[in-house]
């Protein structure tokens, strides 16, 4: 085709364009902006499966419509577009568009440039690719291509050029909204919170986390160098509304770090970190008015399409008809495009009906979107749903809360359950009940975009399609229950939802078993989906990489847990030291705390003694456990006493008690009683073998923090027989005590 | 420093910059799109409509007067779906129709009216033309009246020829008619421009017959033209306003501070008003002020939405209530009863889109606009002076020629 030709041309012509001298100083006033069409993650999955992501429709228009004419409205003149996934597609879609091809002179962009970069896997490649292009003049604007927002842009320009005139190395700023103080649907939907501090006196970005509800720890570690501040905002509030302002400095960031991936995850946390190193300064636009949000995932997907229609983001709404050839027109709740026919006694509430859809008599359809061409049959019942382009929905049929995408066609009198997705060309057959257990992600495709052979048990006898699968992920084959604590399951459904999903409720390190999975973002961990050298080169750069140094503390405890128990249940009667070498290894290599490796110890022995009492391992009375677990191998006595304890401090020895416990409670399949009866067991062969004292269990035992819930509690109370007893003894003791202490220090 | 103040977005006044570097079709274009995007509204509407009309005058190919029309109303039709909730911007399309045909019957009757050769030649070309609406009442009106003179700037050169035989002449005739048409219309245009931008002035120019010393007026969310009417009322008069408004008040914000501390610096007080307590102040009130967006042919307006309420009020107290509006903003026709022509605004007006809860439960319907029926007016106060209703019409049958009334834009 044509256009693919011109887009040749112009990439040819952006080569010689730094060449020219004379055009550089013309170009400085022009503002460009680049696109990041593709965000190297599958969360619009099964759909973006067969299209890019930037083209499916939002209310009926493809989401790189909204950002297109955001850049247009705020008067950019030079666009550069990066695609992955499906680049021609996006393409072909820009030429053919009256609107944006580079050639019509309706373009409001003086130039559209497509920049296709052939072996990038993350946006981190996309922007080292452009700072080697030196395309860019001035500051310009990095925007994603799923971005809907009507911030107008004029004083946040004007801020931060006056932010980089006072200081040069002021290079970025990045544009958030705040969404107050009560629980925000896009802040549910986004699955991610992201965490800012920020330096309310001049709007500087301090330090930058993510968090999400499935994450071991529940809590942001604030790094010291942000208590020199008189003072600091932390903010968990804010929309992140996928544009930044950025100098040329940021690009030449980019180039520095080349195993930055994410621009927020890795590049901000990273760059903030390193500030020290770097000097750069990154400033957060905080806005209380407008709207703007990324249609990162299908819930954001929803509640932009609400929020749309809501009017939140005008003048982003359907009867705006920015797209060319749209016509649709507002009418009491209804947006109804040419030739949307509605049958007279069918109920159709605040709902968009593309060109020439048709809705027959005694269907019920509410807040939904219907495409153009759409035929919805008699008596269907359409509720919150986004039906695309010429889906068919046959008489009787019910859908509820779910996607049908184009051309797909649901038979009579079948049900769709919430949260279903049903992809391009699908086909249910008549009276088909889909079940809501397993979500229903229906498509012609697999992961690897080969037809899939149809699942007649699922769609039916005349149906079409079958389960849409995640690709398996082959790297985490050490990690049994990871599927379940990654956010992107939380971010690949319609709707969002905890059930099912197993979070500890405890603010303490759950018994984690897992690797460190659970703590990557999901973009990273969908990321790892396709670079299949992403974890290994991430864990490689640990050591200088500050930017992961939190995530390496995670995986310090998985690791070394993991270390230890294999060290104890090895059959063979080598030593403890070589567990114990290891050990140090993986502390020296990830600067792990003291608090860390007594934590991962407890855990390991804990694990072990309860591994005992299990029936499959032999059904060990608690007390043979704790001893089997403790003593079974040569060293292992020792390594607590000077690894795990530490010192023979009181407070330590407390401290390792406490640790145990909360090891045992979080063990799961073990209930308190038995935890308690375990701990016990072990604490009184600790204190037999010396390891513990009796000022440390019974500090222990006053330590308000071992009772701090029911399931501690419950397990405290079975040692009180040994501290009673310990309390007893204690005067006795008195003086062996004293010698006791002597050889524990030797 | 120069580049921190530098604004990218685009706006009406880089827009008519730009109008003489692109070409035609690209300024339309960018035109619509800052009507859809909101970029321009309010009263710089009729403004831009004018510009671009003027363009689509100056510089686009046409022959003869058809053609010039069915242009004229083929842009305004396009700008007219762009904002279809701008009434104004249909009739500033009906005044350059009007124009254009006073101007094209002028140049007929001032030419010899030796040769009406070609008339029956004509016919058969012009109903291919004129399949729009808006052209069609043109033949039915004006054939009649120089049937023979129309016709001979209608024709074309191929047509031409064979009659008279010498077919050079001819055209250039009709092309340097065709191009005095141009400039006069051009003119015309510019006279429209110069009404637009005045008539807010030339309104205010009647503020101190209107406001007597020691009034309290009641302005209901003043907009430019108003504040321009209290402002050079203030500059002559001793008196009060009461400001109302029904927004979301933002914390710390006073609303129409900046057209408060003006009054204020003129001596004149100002007190804001919620508009919940609105009939409470209206026995201390002498006059209510609202200006229109549009007034239709029965004198019912368009307006803010809520000044309805004032209006009624008002009523009630038997206040009278001035509709400050320029003439460029009477609509020629009356108003549609299903209310798809007032604006649904932006929902954050009213509710906060950081308020979380509200968001989700809530559906906010912000109308912006509404109608204000014809009896709770009292006096128009237009860039011609008061006028009564009775007087609408006359004013309108002015303005506007009557095949240019019924000139539907909203029609797909």
């Amino acid at each position: 085709m044509s256009g693919k030709q011109v887009s040749k041309g112009g990439a040819a012509n952006k080569s010689k364009k730094p060449a020219k001298g004379g055009a550089e100083e013309k170009r400085e006033d022009a503002l460009q902006a680049v696109i990041l069409a593709d965000s190297f993650q599958d969360r619009f999955q099964p759909f973006a499966l067969e299209k890019p992501r930037c083209l499916l429709p939002l209310v009926n228009v493809p989401v790189i419509e909204y950002t297109l004419e955001y850049l247009a409205s705020n008067g950019v003149q030079e666009v550069f577009i990066y695609c992955g996934a499906h680049s021609e597609d996006v393409e072909t879609y820009i030429h053919d568009s009256d609107r944006w091809s580079p050639e019509s002179n309706l373009c409001p962009f003086s130039s559209v440039d497509f920049i296709r970069v052939s072996d990038a896997s993350s946006i981190g490649d996309f922007l080292r690719d452009l700072d080697k292009r030196s395309l860019i003049s001035g500051d310009f604007i990095l925007i994603h291509g799923d971005v809907v927002a009507n911030i107008p842009l004029d004083g946040i320009l004007a801020r931060h050029r006056a932010r980089r005139e006072a200081n040069r190395d002021a290079c970025m700023t990045i544009v958030l909204r705040s969404t107050g103080d009560s629980p925000h649907r896009t802040a549910k939907a986004r699955g991610i919170t992201p965490v800012f501090v920020v330096d309310p006196t001049n709007g500087r970005c301090l330090q930058y986390e993510e968090m999400h509800p499935l994450q071991k720890d529940k809590y942001v570690k604030l790094d010291e160098s942000v208590f020199e501040y008189a003072e600091f905002d932390l903010r968990t509030d804010l929309i992140d509304c996928g544009i930044d302002i950025c100098t040329p400095d940021v690009l030449a960031l980019w180039s520095e770090s080349f195993d930055y991936e994410l621009p927020r995850k890795n590049f901000l946390h990273g760059v903030l970190k390193d500030w020290e190193l770097n000097g750069k300064i990154i400033s957060a636009e905080i806005l209380e008015e407008g709207y703007g949000a990324r249609a990162s995932n299908l819930q954001m997907y929803d509640c932009i399409s609400k929020d749309i229609l809501h009017r939140w983001a005008l003048p982003y709404v359907p009867d705006s008809n920015l797209l060319h050839g749209q016509t649709y027109k507002y009418k009491r709740g209804l947006w109804l495009e040419d030739g949307a026919h509605i049958a007279k006694n069918s109920t159709v509430t605040k709902s968009v009906l593309g060109k020439t859809a048709y809705v027959d008599t005694g269907s019920t359809i509410s807040s939904s979107i219907i495409g153009r061409r759409c035929q919805i049959g008699k008596n269907v019942r359409i509720e919150n749903s986004y039906i695309w382009d010429d889906a068919v929905i046959e008489d009787g049929a019910t859908v509820l809360h779910s996607i049908v995408a184009n051309d797909a066609v649901i038979g009579k009198h079948s049900y769709i359950p919430q949260g279903s997705l049903i992809s391009y060309g699908v086909r249910i057959s008549a009276g088909t009940q889909l079940s809501s257990k397993p979500l229903p992600r229906i498509s012609l495709f697999t992961s690897e975009r080969e037809p899939v052979k149809t699942d007649i048990k699922l769609v039916g006898n005349d149906g079409k399609g079958a389960q849409y699968k995640e690709p398996e992920d082959d790297e985490d084959s050490d990690s049994e229950d990871e599927g379940d604590a990654d956010p992107a399951v939380l971010q690949s459904s319609l709707i969002y939802s905890l059930a099912g999903l197993n979070i500890s409720s405890e603010s303490i390190s759950t018994l984690a078993t897992h690797d460190s999975d659970d703590d990557l973002s999901d973009d990273e961990y969908e990321q790892g989906l396709q670079a299949k050298t992403n974890r290994e080169r991430l864990s490689s750069f640990a050591s200088d990489d500050s930017a992961a140094a939190v995530m390496k503390l995670d995986q310090f405890h998985g690791d070394a847990v993991h270390g230890l128990v294999d060290a104890l249940r090895a059959d063979d009667n080598e030593d403890f030291d070589s567990a114990k070498l290891e050990f140090m290894g993986l502390r020296l290599a990830n600067n792990a705390s003291d608090s860390m490796m007594r934590k991962a110890i407890a855990v390991a022995f804990a694990t072990r003694a309860a591994e005992l009492m299990s029936p499959e391992n032999g059904g060990l009375e608690p007390t043979k456990a704790a001893g089997r677990a403790l003593t079974s191998k040569k060293g292992a006595v020792k390594f607590i006493t000077e690894v795990g304890v530490g010192g023979n401090k009181v407070d330590l020895h407390a401290e390792f008690a406490l640790a145990l416990q909360k090891a045992l409670a979080a063990i799961k399949g073990l209930d308190s009683a038995r935890a308690g009866t375990l701990l016990a067991a072990m604490l009184q062969q600790l204190y037999n073998l010396d390891v513990l004292e009796e000022e440390g269990i019974l500090a222990w035992w006053a330590d308000a923090r071992a009772a701090e819930n029911d399931t501690l509690s419950k397990i405290k109370e079975r040692s009180r027989v040994l501290v009673e007893w310990l309390e007893n003894a204690d005067e006795e003791d008195s003086n062996e005590d004293s010698d006791e202490e002597d050889e524990d220090s030797d | 420093m120069a580049s921190s103040q530098m604004s990218y977005a685009p706006t009406l006044g880089k827009l008519l910059k730009s109008l003489n570097t692109q070409p035609l079709e690209a300024s339309i274009e960018a035109l619509i799109y800052l009507l859809k995007r909101r970029q321009v509204k309010g009263d710089d509407v009729a403004n831009a409509t004018a510009h671009m009309l003027l363009q689509v005058v100056a510089k686009s190919k046409w022959q003869n007067v058809d053609q010039l029309l069915a242009k004229v109303s083929n842009t305004g039709h396009r700008l007219a779906q762009a904002a279809p909730t701008e009434q104004v911007i249909g009739n500033v399309v009906r005044r350059v129709m009007g124009l254009i045909r006073d101007e094209a019957s002028e140049d007929r009757n001032a030419d010899e009216m030796g040769d009406s050769v070609s008339d029956l030649s004509q016919l058969p070309t012009t109903p291919t033309i004129s399949t729009r609406p808006g052209p069609t009442p043109l033949r039915a009106a004006t054939l009649p009246m120089s049937k023979s003179m129309f016709n001979l700037l209608c024709v074309s050169e191929t047509a031409q020829s064979p009659v008279t035989g010498a077919s050079t002449p001819m055209s250039q005739g009709a092309s340097a008619n065709m191009h005095a048409l141009r400039s006069e219309v051009i003119d015309g245009i510019e006279e429209i421009m110069d009404e637009i931008s005045q008539a807010d002035d030339q309104i205010a120019g009647f503020a101190d017959i209107q406001i007597h010393p020691g009034d309290y007026v009641l302005a209901y969310l003043p907009s430019p033209t108003v504040e321009r009417f209290l402002l050079k009322a203030a500059a002559k008069r001793r008196f009060t306003v009461f400001i109302a408004s029904a927004e979301r008040q933002k914390p710390g914000e006073v609303p129409h501070a900046a057209l408060r501390k003006k009054l204020n610096g003129l001596g004149v007080n100002a007190i804001s008003l919620a508009s919940n307590g609105l009939m409470a102040y209206m026995p201390r009130v002498n006059k209510v002020v609202i200006s229109a967006k549009a007034v239709y042919a029965n004198g019912g307006i368009s307006t803010e939405s809520g000044c309805s309420t004032a209006a009624r009020a008002a009523q009630e107290y038997s206040k009278p209530v001035i509709v400050l509006s320029g003439v460029y903003k009477f609509c020629p026709v009356d108003p549609s009863d299903d209310g798809t022509e007032f604006e649904q605004g932006d929902s954050s007006t009213y509710v906060d889109y950081a308020d979380g809860e509200a968001v989700d439960a809530l559906e906010v319907e912000n109308i912006v606009g509404e109608y204000l029926p014809p009896q709770y007016v009292d006096v128009y106060l237009t860039n011609l002076g008061p006028q009564t209703r009775d007087h609408l019409a006359t004013i309108m049958a002015d303005h506007y020629k009557l095949e240019d009334m019924g000139l539907s834009l909203h029609l797909p």
